[in-house]
């Protein structure tokens, strides 16, 4: 754990997350565990087809059922919506065009589950099929039979930049990589699956309390697909059971559950089937990587070119800021002053795509990491040593305008070295074992909001009364990562009290005030920052007060272990129930509100595009995988992953290390195992038994190292830890097979089929060549 | 899940007289982790689950002069920790090993184990278990078969046999007993798997109104190295990409008798008889082994995606005959 | 169909309810006992969120019917610990990090308690291989591991002070 050096009370040590016993007691709830008295339950139907003109839709024998309330169609709720302002092309029910198998065509709401579900078959619809677009790069060659007649090509958005002059820099080159990558297609498939609860209130109003990440804009879209004020409704968030970036935008059961709601005037749950959450989907999404890289012989990297095709499905979602990710964060983590990049996202007849961990960045991360490794061994260089000689020099902006404040990079990459006991493993372990090396990094929240204002991105609010109980009302919403107890660690600490007297209130729009929400990593630098400046606002009103009651100034008091006490004057102190009451006496209310918004430094450049990948500050990794691999089955084993992250000031270790680890684990599954597998437009593998998520028989221990960069920004200098760790993995893993069986596999994930057929390949090379097979000596070591 | 009718005989005779003459009549339940999760997908339909957990004689391990005696309820985990199964019979324990789970172990029955339904994704996805499109085209065959047979796939069944325990079984001589109206049967395990040849026919030999008791490993058996070998595509719960169970009848270092039985590469399991016949006489060596590895696997008819499957299972008939040969803990 | 009158015991209480045969037991608890503690994650047996603790046994509940239980003595996370206080497996998982977002954290508890109750000191294997039959999307297992590093330690405090005779 890492030690606190700053004289903090609370930052800094380790502390169980505030509602821990809610969760271990099994008495928390969860969205799906809500029920109140008449609630109907709403089930979804689904479109068999991939691509698809509706007819009609006669819901009539459906509605005939005894037990069925209401039915809805997409006739009921004709506003688009979309978590983008420029891509609201979904609606609660598809309205003249089926886009993939599973889209929602109309729902239910009965009295009972199995009412529900016969209704379903019930309900007849006259589909005319239309050939399907399934690979993204046939689709973005369409000349017809568009998706979305809006989007010509078949093409959703696509940018490209040229920083510096590529041209000229691979003209510097020594050594020329270029390559093509394929990622393939991952889900969050956090454990929890999807549910909402909406309650239509007996005074018109709607309550809502669903499984979101963004309450804030859930509350927003159901006011347009409702046509209701948003004064009217009020959205609650539960205890999430993970997010990951799957439940960061509006999830057709919301919508669903809203318009059955209202039109029933009755409360309608909707719970997803683990299915129906990989038919929602909002993954990572199929991407291919043209990735063209030049590296001097003195190991300096003078060129990037990068071309990315993301296979987006058949909604727009987060695409464009997927893609644009992918191209921004090519920059900010190593020096590179000539980059080109041209980015595409593309429709498909598949489920759409969305922010998954590490959102834009993992899929580059892994094809860029790569390259580098194999430009490395090109150059006769230790890879690592190639970071060292590329790495920026912080503080700084970069040629495609990002301002990098803080940069514990070159720290982690020399734990990790040390660690991982780089320096005697590299190249020397025997065949079928091998080490591996990458970096990655991420924001620390947007800079710039989805919906442009200029207000704050997120608000706290801190009251006192007469019981001397602190409480934190914030918009900030806890999905596991921790964020509750982040704010209520801050709270406590300025106002120098422990953490029993804060009372947290979160994500509720009747009660606290707006975050925009838990994703892109945002919630401890900007919801941190807020709640930090609402408990300074707070103190500062009781050390004002307490001050004018001994008649010395207020920079005389310190608030520390419970007392407001003058700094010089032993005699001159008061309990911190004893200050409140003085306060009181002065102030009348005691009401503190803090905000944050990210400085007008850092939101980044003025050309297209420029507004994502700006974030008030970046976190950093480095890790090195250990890994066996068997050279006659292809199979891989992780056994080691050392990971260093920085992430400015470690505010609770403990969450650092779990987000840590977490990420590791993810990009562990990413990398070997987890495939949404697809047969033209068809999810074969939609269960956790076939979408392959890690279990604890073969996820690799991980040795979770923190950094502390210290950001001049962040609350107490923190940044972001649940994200930027995870891009790391997957080329760490890919580049350490590399080093135990000398094949590079450009594709996710790292299966014994590719592994298998690329021995072969160069075993063929290789004797065709009279050359030895293997580039390292054999040992009995491979075996699994 | 659709309803149906649940009912716990206690004696035999009264769950026979439960069941009916078509497949959707009546459903034998036990440990039901794969039939509730048919039921639930609406893979299966029934009228009638009749939980056999309740008859007598049906949940224990015991031995006589015929052979090992296992009743079709005992549980997996049970079996994994029948000490005179360990010491006897490990590629059984191998195969339970294979099933990494816990709460599957406690709850999984040794019949289920042999009966549970192709792991198929056409299938478990709703195009039945020949997956055949409108025009009796396999589904398969053009679509993404990664997974599916590389043996016995020149009819329309491309699915594999999804237990590990069937080729054991084969490879241990092993017998079932079917209980029916017209009385018991008695069946080789070779023979208790079929490929299914037209649509309604199913992977395995039992009528819908029979029920498997009990299996017998015959003592000729006893004294045979045996072991299993899998190649996962993942340590956690899954099932193996390929397998091989294999048992030997050893002279000194010699081979005096083979049985090798791939499993998960064709729609039964699938003795490999020439390999286990070449292996006649000989010492099992890592050169041998992989000798009759390459035998195993010729004349495998891959489909478009699963070529990498055959020398997966390869590999993993030369492993397993390592393994039978090598030391083990007990 | 009709209703059945089915008697389960549940945490030491015997309970009566009307239900389906096709009901399901994680069903019965969450829905008709009010025991929401007990997770729906996957459908298909392969998650553990579900999972109960059947006669001391770690079973999964989504894919068991509630009527082949009666007579059996069921254990949820609500019946871990007692009142107001928590079981040291259930303190393990608060405080080492185990929980994040909580949702796999019933089922992997169960998985724990019975592992601990019939083996108390399990090595890291051990532990792993009980625990393999439970996903868990948020930790990657290493604080979970911790977890149950500290029910182990707590535990055997515990017995140390209890029964200090047999040492």
């Amino acid at each position: 754990m890492a030690k606190d050096t700053n004289g903090y009370n609370i930052i800094g040590k380790p502390m169980a997350m505030t509602d821990a016993r809610a969760k271990v007691t099994g008495l928390g709830k969860y969205a799906d565990d809500l029920s109140v008295p008449g609630m109907l339950i709403g089930k979804i139907l689904h479109s068999p087809h991939a691509h698809a003109r509706i007819r009609s839709i006669d819901t009539s024998q459906a509605e005939a059922l005894a037990g069925v309330k209401v039915t809805a169609t997409g006739e009921d709720a004709r506003n688009p919506y979309g978590i983008l302002p420029i891509g609201h092309d979904e609606r609660a029910f598809a309205l003249g065009k089926a886009l993939y198998i599973g889209d929602n065509i109309a729902a239910v709401a009965a009295t009972t589950p199995e009412v529900a579900e016969r209704a379903l078959d019930l309900i007849r619809v006259d589909y005319e099929q239309l050939p399907g677009w399934f690979d993204p790069e046939e689709s973005m060659k369409a000349s017809s039979n568009w998706i979305n007649e809006e989007r010509p090509q078949n093409i959703e958005k696509e940018y490209h930049h040229v920083f510096g002059d590529p041209e000229k820099g691979f003209g510097e080159a020594d050594f020329i990589a270029e390559e093509r990558y394929y990622a393939g297609e991952v889900n969050q498939a956090a454990m929890e699956p999807h549910a909402t609860l909406a309650v239509w209130e007996p005074d018109n109003r709607l309550t809502v309390h669903s499984s979101t990440q963004v309450p804030f804009y859930l509350h927003r879209t159901i006011a347009a697909v409702c046509e209701m004020p948003m004064s009217q409704i009020r959205v609650i968030k539960p205890l999430i059971g993970g997010g990951f970036g799957g439940k960061s935008e509006i999830i057709p059961l919301e919508v669903a559950a809203c318009v059955l709601a209202k039109k029933a005037r009755k409360p309608v749950k909707i719970t997803y089937t683990r299915e129906e959450v990989f038919l929602a989907h909002r993954g990572r999404p199929i991407t291919i990587v043209y990735l063209k890289v030049g590296l001097s012989r003195a190991g300096k990297i003078t060129a990037v070119q990068a071309r990315v095709i993301q296979d987006g499905g058949a909604y727009c979602g987060y695409g464009p800021v997927t893609v644009l990710y992918s191209g921004a964060l090519l920059g900010a983590i190593y020096d590179i002053a000539n980059v080109q990049y041209d980015g595409f996202r593309v429709l498909t007849n598949k489920p759409a795509c969305g922010a998954m961990r590490g959102h834009g960045t993992v899929n580059v991360r892994f094809a860029f990491e790569s390259i580098l490794d194999q430009l490395s061994h090109q150059a006769g260089l230790d890879p690592l040593e190639v970071r060292r000689r590329n790495l920026l020099k912080a503080p700084c902006i970069t040629a495609n305008s990002l301002r990098v404040t803080s940069y514990g990079l070159p720290e982690c990459i020399e734990k990790v070295f040390e660690r991982s006991g780089w320096a005697e493993k590299k190249g020397n372990l025997p065949y079928g074992k091998g080490v591996g090396m990458a970096c990655s990094h991420y924001v620390s929240g947007a800079a710039n909001p989805i919906i442009r204002s200029n207000m704050p991105h997120t608000t706290v609010h801190i009251k006192i009364d007469r019981d001397a109980a602190v409480t934190v009302y914030t918009g900030a919403s806890e999905i596991g990562q921790g964020s509750d107890t982040m704010q209520v660690q801050i709270a406590a600490e300025i106002l120098g009290v422990s953490t029993d007297r804060i009372k947290l209130v979160a994500a509720d729009t009747e009660l606290t005030p707006i975050d925009l929400g838990s994703y892109s990593s945002r919630v401890t630098f900007m919801a941190g920052n807020a709640c930090l400046n609402a408990a300074k606002d707070m103190r500062d009103q009781i050390v004002a007060a307490v001050a004018r009651k001994f008649g010395c100034a207020a920079d005389d008091f310190e608030v520390k272990d419970g007392r407001i006490s003058h700094k010089s004057d032993a005699g001159k102190s008061l309990s911190f129930d004893e200050a409140v009451t003085v306060a009181l006496e002065f102030h009348g209310a005691l009401v503190a509100r803090g905000t944050y918004a990210p400085p007008e430094t850092a939101r980044g450049g003025k050309f297209k595009g420029a507004g994502v990948g700006p974030s008030p500050a970046y976190s950093y990794s480095a890790q090195v995988a250990e890994v066996t691999v068997d050279p006659e089955t292809g199979q891989v084993r992780v056994d080691k992953i050392v990971a260093a992250h920085d992430c400015g000031k470690a505010l609770n270790p403990l969450t650092v290390e779990g987000q840590i680890e977490g990420s590791v684990y993810m990009g562990f599954g990413q990398a070997l195992q987890e495939d949404m597998i697809w047969k033209d437009g068809r999810l074969m593998n939609p269960s956790l038994l076939e979408y392959r998520i890690p279990a604890t028989k073969e996820n690799p221990e991980i040795e979770s190292i923190i950094v502390e960069s210290i950001d001049p920004e962040g609350p107490f200098g923190a940044k972001e830890a649940g994200e930027g760790s995870l891009a790391a993995t997957i080329p760490a893993i890919a580049n350490a097979i590399f080093d135990a069986v000398g094949v590079r596999i450009n594709s996710t994930p790292i299966t014994p089929d590719k592994i298998l057929d690329a021995l072969r390949e160069k075993q063929k090379l290789a004797s065709g060549n009279g050359a030895n097979a293997a580039n390292k000596p054999v040992a009995a070591g491979g075996r699994l | 899940m659709d309803a149906f009718e649940y009912a716990k005989p206690s004696s035999l005779k009264e769950a026979l007289g439960l069941l009916g003459s078509d497949w959707d009549d009546a459903s034998v339940f036990a440990g039901g982790t794969d039939l509730i999760s048919l039921l639930k997908d609406d893979v299966v339909d029934t009228k009638r689950l009749v939980n056999i957990k309740g008859i007598a004689g049906l949940n224990r391990v015991h031995e006589s002069a015929e052979g090992v005696h296992i009743g079709a309820a005992v549980t997996v985990e049970e079996l994994f920790s029948n000490r005179m199964i360990r010491e006897q019979f490990p590629a059984i324990i191998d195969a339970a090993e294979g099933i990494r789970s816990p709460q599957l172990h406690n709850m999984s029955t040794v019949g289920g184990w042999l009966c549970q339904r192709p792991r198929c994704w056409y299938y478990r996805n709703g195009f039945g278990l020949l997956a055949l499109d409108k025009d009796g085209q396999s589904l398969v065959t053009q679509g993404d078969n990664r997974y599916h047979a590389i043996f016995g796939n020149s009819g329309p069944a491309k699915f594999i046999s999804p237990s590990s325990f069937g080729p054991v079984l084969i490879a241990l001589g092993g017998e079932m007993r079917i209980e029916g109206p017209k009385g018991a049967r008695d069946v080789a395990a070779a023979d208790f798997f079929v490929i299914p040849q037209k649509q309604g026919e199913r992977e395995h030999a039992l009528a819908p109104n029979e029920i498997v008791t009990e299996i017998t490993i015959p003592a000729a058996s006893r004294g045979m190295r045996n072991a299993l070998y899998e190649v996962r595509p993942k340590e956690g719960l899954d099932w193996p990409l390929t397998t091989a169970a294999v048992a030997l009848r050893m002279r000194g270092d010699t081979v005096e008798r083979a049985r090798i039985v791939l499993g998960h590469v064709a729609p039964k399991p699938w003795p490999a008889e020439d390999a286990a016949k070449w292996l006649v006489g000989k010492t099992i060596n890592e050169e041998n082994a992989a000798k009759a590895g390459d035998a195993a696997v010729q004349g495998a008819t891959p489909l478009s995606r699963n070529g990498y499957k055959v020398q997966l299972a390869r590999v993993s008939v030369k492993r397993a005959l390592l393994a039978a040969v090598g030391e083990r803990r007990v | 169909m009709n209703k059945e009158l089915t008697h389960l015991r549940v945490n030491g209480e015997e309970r009566e309810i009307a239900i389906t045969p096709n009901r399901l037991l994680l069903d019965a608890l969450r829905e008709d006992l009010g025991l929401t503690g007990s997770k729906r994650g996957c459908d298909d047996s392969s998650c553990g969120c579900c999972a109960v603790l059947i006669d001391g046994t770690p079973m999964l509940s989504c894919v068991a019917l509630a009527a082949s239980y009666e007579g059996r003595e069921i254990t949820t996370v609500e019946g871990l610990g007692g009142p107001g206080e928590l079981d040291p497996v259930q303190e393990g998982y608060a405080e080492m990090g185990g929980a994040q977002c909580g949702y796999c954290t019933p089922g992997f508890m169960i998985a724990t308690k019975a592992l601990l109750d019939r083996n108390p000191d399990p090595t890291m294997d051990e532990i792993r291989e009980a625990l393999s039959g439970n996903l868990c999307r948020c930790t990657g297992y290493m604080q979970i591991y911790e977890s149950v590093k500290y029910a182990i330690e707590k535990l055997r405090a515990k017995s140390a002070t209890q029964a200090p005779a047999t040492r």
